[in-house]
């Protein structure tokens, strides 16, 4: 079969349209601080048979449906992106990281996926009409997939999200990140089962067989290929041309991987997923590499499959309300439930749990790729998919401002500026650093309920140890105590106090810093937020001239 | 004191010599007493053949105990030293082991994960012999990685060495495939540059906060998987002394094969290696 020129002609158009529609989408969404792959999917469903093909359905044809010869070639377009998509998301699991996490993580790692697993499953199993499934042979297969799909998180989605909230660097960031990819790697090794019982690949083997291949084939990747590869990748970037040897590598053993797991009766995205991961364990693969694969697979692979997703169903045809409603409640109900309780067992707060749950709960393109995979071998029905996109896309476009709304109430977002509060600005004319740290103290200990004689005493003793006396007028005092969270007061000295500065300068900004005692990092990161907020000396004198505490916070804020 | 009570796990192997001079340079250094242990039967034959060792060290008699032990010499080594209050073992160690010795674990790596207290490892290449001059020193934000420096930094001052490097470590999972949803590689960058300063800073605070004084010190802040690049680090800039805070749960076999951290630098020593543990009396 080969395309004549018309329809190379029709291919490339259809290709550019694609790739063009869905950058544009995409950039336009991500003026609203949305990922780019909502964009690309909404582009999909601009274009596709949902609105431009029910409107201009000739040229909607002539575009994507010209011949079966041109389907034929953007379906192996179209499966070549799934492939790299998947190589491109193991290259970010972190194999060590997922596997060795502390308690804390694993709980909510493991609740966050047996709990919407354990929903979805029995939901789907006992009312698997309901649910939209196509042949009711395939209730165990269709019931796995209804729990895998809703347990499976969006590593990209969270991760964009956590960057975006400033939060990726925090105890929560990390919590998200690993219990995505430890839900990722569960996600897809279950998904690749449901695949195997499909037996849809007509060099399928039985089951059994199948599953003890699959455990051999991970087993032998992630064990020895991973050692073998971590030999090879710096003696490749040693003799072969950097990037190309390195990225021909990439990907040749990911197209390989693909190959054979295609061939044993898995979808090809599993061997290209197991083999990512292997890849991205190495420490001698270099982040540019990552960045430049993800970059290529990114910009030109990806919008291509998920512009595909909207050129292949009618969204509005098949759209099921009480589908849609069913998968969101039963997503949220069992991502945030198992996330809150995972969470509230390691000890973390109510806040925090909670955006670990919604950091969780967003589905984004992983979920729409184990919808496609799950349509193209019937074993879902067009209106289970449309709900599944819907949900897909309704809860990326929400995690992260739901996040944002909870971190508003927790500790993560802690900052010097965000801490100070007006009432804790005190304007003095203390006679000597001693008086005016007690002076301090003693506000904030009636204020926060402390017991003033301790805390005088432990922020002396560490002044005792070296001045807090830093350079240009700023001090900074500080303790740790048995609290629950930071507290800030600020002393202004319009004529400077001695304070044995490292420059010998009068303090005039005191800044008294008391941090909860387990949390040695936290009082690090605020020490630093301070001096380098306030360590000028114009500042400081634009900040002595102020004479009204609220005046001082907004001046603050301008040196953020 | 730096350290009381110093443990050498003796052997008749070709470097242990080399490792009981510095036994008896350290044990001068710190004014410390000195255990000797050696995992093996006393015979007429293994008696000369320690005597021989001694003689060639030239260690005065009444300035060790020796204790010998049958049994597995990693467990005789570490029982002794739980017994003895030993709070600094000294061994040897070769620089890498074979695959096979590293996932089943030699003696040398086995007493590394297990030691109850402090451990100096020495190597071919760093014997220890001479003072060291260039200590490098992992940072943890706990009061485990606070004392690890503090106590390495005294041996520091006690060597007179040169030069004492602060390392902290940070690695932020999964942020190359942010790029997949901005698109854009250079936010990604931005980010990674800002969190950089962020750890620099951070890490100056440290090590102002430590108030520490008399060998020059250093900070320096590295991104990358932790254990992997502070060994690279040490081993490009000719670190003869890495210090590490001990690991703060058992290491396993799962470990080694998924190796995280200090499974790191144990894979292959970058120079001379001191894990420190606290409270080990």
């Amino acid at each position: 079969m080969v395309l004549n020129s018309i329809e190379i002609v029709y291919f490339l158009l259809s290709i550019g349209i694609i790739l063009f529609v869905g950058r544009g989408v995409g950039e336009l969404l991500r003026k609203f601080k949305q990922p780019i792959i909502i964009g690309e999917i909404l582009a999909g469903i601009i274009l596709g048979p949902t609105i431009f093909g029910s409107i201009f359905k000739d040229l909607y044809d002539l575009l994507f449906n010209y011949s079966p010869t041109i389907n034929f070639a953007f379906n192996g377009i179209t499966e070549l992106s799934l492939v790299l998509l998947l190589l491109v998301l193991g290259l970010e699991i972190d194999l060590s990281l997922a596997l060795t996490q502390g308690k804390r993580a694993s709980l909510v790692s493991i609740l966050g996926v047996v709990f919407p697993f354990s929903i979805g499953f029995i939901v789907a199993y006992f009312f698997p009409l309901e649910m939209g499934i196509k042949d009711y042979a395939m209730r165990l297969p269709f019931s796995l997939f209804v729990g895998t799909a809703l347990s499976i998180t969006a590593l990209p989605v969270a991760a964009k999200a956590l960057m975006d909230l400033n939060i990726f660097k925090t105890e929560i960031g990390m919590l998200i990140i690993t219990s995505a990819m430890f839900n990722d790697l569960i996600g897809w090794i279950v998904f690749s089962i449901i695949i195997g019982m499909l037996g849809y690949s007509t060099h399928s083997l039985e089951l059994h067989w199948l599953l003890i291949t699959l455990a051999v084939f991970v087993g032998v990747i992630l064990l020895i290929g991973r050692k073998i590869i971590n030999y090879v990748i710096p003696k490749l970037e040693k003799h072969a041309s950097y990037p190309g040897g390195i990225l021909n590598f990439i990907f040749v053993l990911g197209l390989f991987c693909a190959a054979f797991t295609e061939f044993i009766g898995v979808h090809a995205i599993f061997g290209a997923f197991i083999i990512g991961i292997a890849i991205g364990d190495s420490v001698h693969l270099k982040e540019d590499t990552r960045e430049i694969v993800q970059q290529f697979v990114t910009n030109i692979f990806a919008p291509i499959f998920f512009v595909s997703i909207g050129l292949r169903v009618n969204f509005i045809e098949n759209f099921n309300f009480l589908l849609v409603a069913a998968f969101l409640l039963m997503s949220v109900t069992g991502k945030m439930l198992g996330s809150l309780l995972g969470a509230k067992l390691g000890g973390i707060g109510r806040e925090n749990s909670i955006i670990i749950g919604l950091g969780l709960n967003a589905h984004g393109a992983m979920e729409i790729i184990l919808g496609t995979i799950a349509l193209q071998n019937n074993l879902i029905q067009p209106k289970v998919f449309v709900a599944l996109v819907i949900m897909a896309l309704f809860t990326s476009i929400t995690s992260a401002q739901l996040m944002n709304f909870f971190l508003k109430r927790s500790k993560q977002l802690l900052n010097f500026i965000g801490l100070l509060k007006p009432e804790n600005i005190f304007f003095t004319n203390a006679s000597s650093k001693q008086e005016v740290i007690k002076e301090l103290c003693l506000s904030i200990s009636n204020q926060y309920k402390l017991n003033s004689e301790k805390l005088i005493s432990e922020v002396m003793a560490r002044e005792e140890l070296i001045s807090t006396g830093l350079e240009k007028h700023l001090a900074i005092p500080h303790a740790k105590m048995n609290i629950q969270n930071p507290i800030v007061a600020l002393g202004v000295h319009k004529n400077g106090i001695d304070f044995d500065s490292l420059d010998g300068l009068p303090a005039k900004i005191i800044v008294l810093l008391i941090t909860p005692l387990n949390d040695p990092e936290l009082q690090l990161r605020l020490l630093a937020e301070i001096s380098t907020t306030l360590g000028d000396a114009e500042r400081i004198g634009k900040l002595v001239e102020l004479t009204d505490a609220s005046e001082f916070i907004t001046t603050l804020k301008q040196f953020s | 004191m730096v350290f009381q009570k110093l443990g050498l796990a003796v052997t008749f192997s070709p470097n242990a010599v080399s490792l009981l001079k510095t036994a008896k340079r350290l044990q001068n250094l710190f004014g410390s007493e000195l255990l000797l242990i050696h995992a093996g039967g006393k015979s007429i034959e293994t008696e000369k053949l320690m005597q021989d060792l001694l003689r060639q060290t030239d260690i005065e008699k009444n300035s060790y105990e020796l204790i010998w032990q049958e049994g597995d010499p990693s467990k005789v080594i570490i029982n002794a030293c739980k017994a003895r209050n030993v709070d600094l073992l000294i061994a040897g160690a070769l620089e890498k082991e074979s695959i096979l010795k590293y996932y089943i674990g030699s003696v040398a790596r086995n007493i590394m994960r297990e030691s109850p207290c402090s451990i100096l490892i020495l190597t071919h290449t760093s014997t220890g012999e001479k003072p060291f001059k260039k200590f490098c020193a992992s940072v943890q934000y706990n009061s485990l990685g606070e004392y690890a420096i503090r106590k390495a930094y005294e041996f520091a001052k006690l060597e007179k060495a040169d030069e004492f490097v602060l390392i902290k470590e940070f690695e932020i999972p999964g942020l190359a495939i942010t790029i997949s949803d901005t698109g854009s590689m250079q936010e990604t960058e931005r980010k990674r540059a800002y969190w950089q300063r962020e750890e620099e800073l951070k890490l100056d605070v440290f090590a102002k906060e430590l108030n520490l004084s008399g060998v020059e010190l250093k900070t320096v802040c590295l991104y990358g998987k932790q254990g992997w690049v502070s060994s690279n680090y040490v081993r490009e800039c000719g670190g003869d002394l890495l210090v590490v805070p001990s690991p703060q749960k058992k290491l396993k076999l799962f470990d080694r094969i998924f190796q995280h951290d200090i499974e790191f630098v144990f894979k292959q020593l970058p120079c001379a290696l001191l894990i420190i543990r606290e409270d080990h009396n």
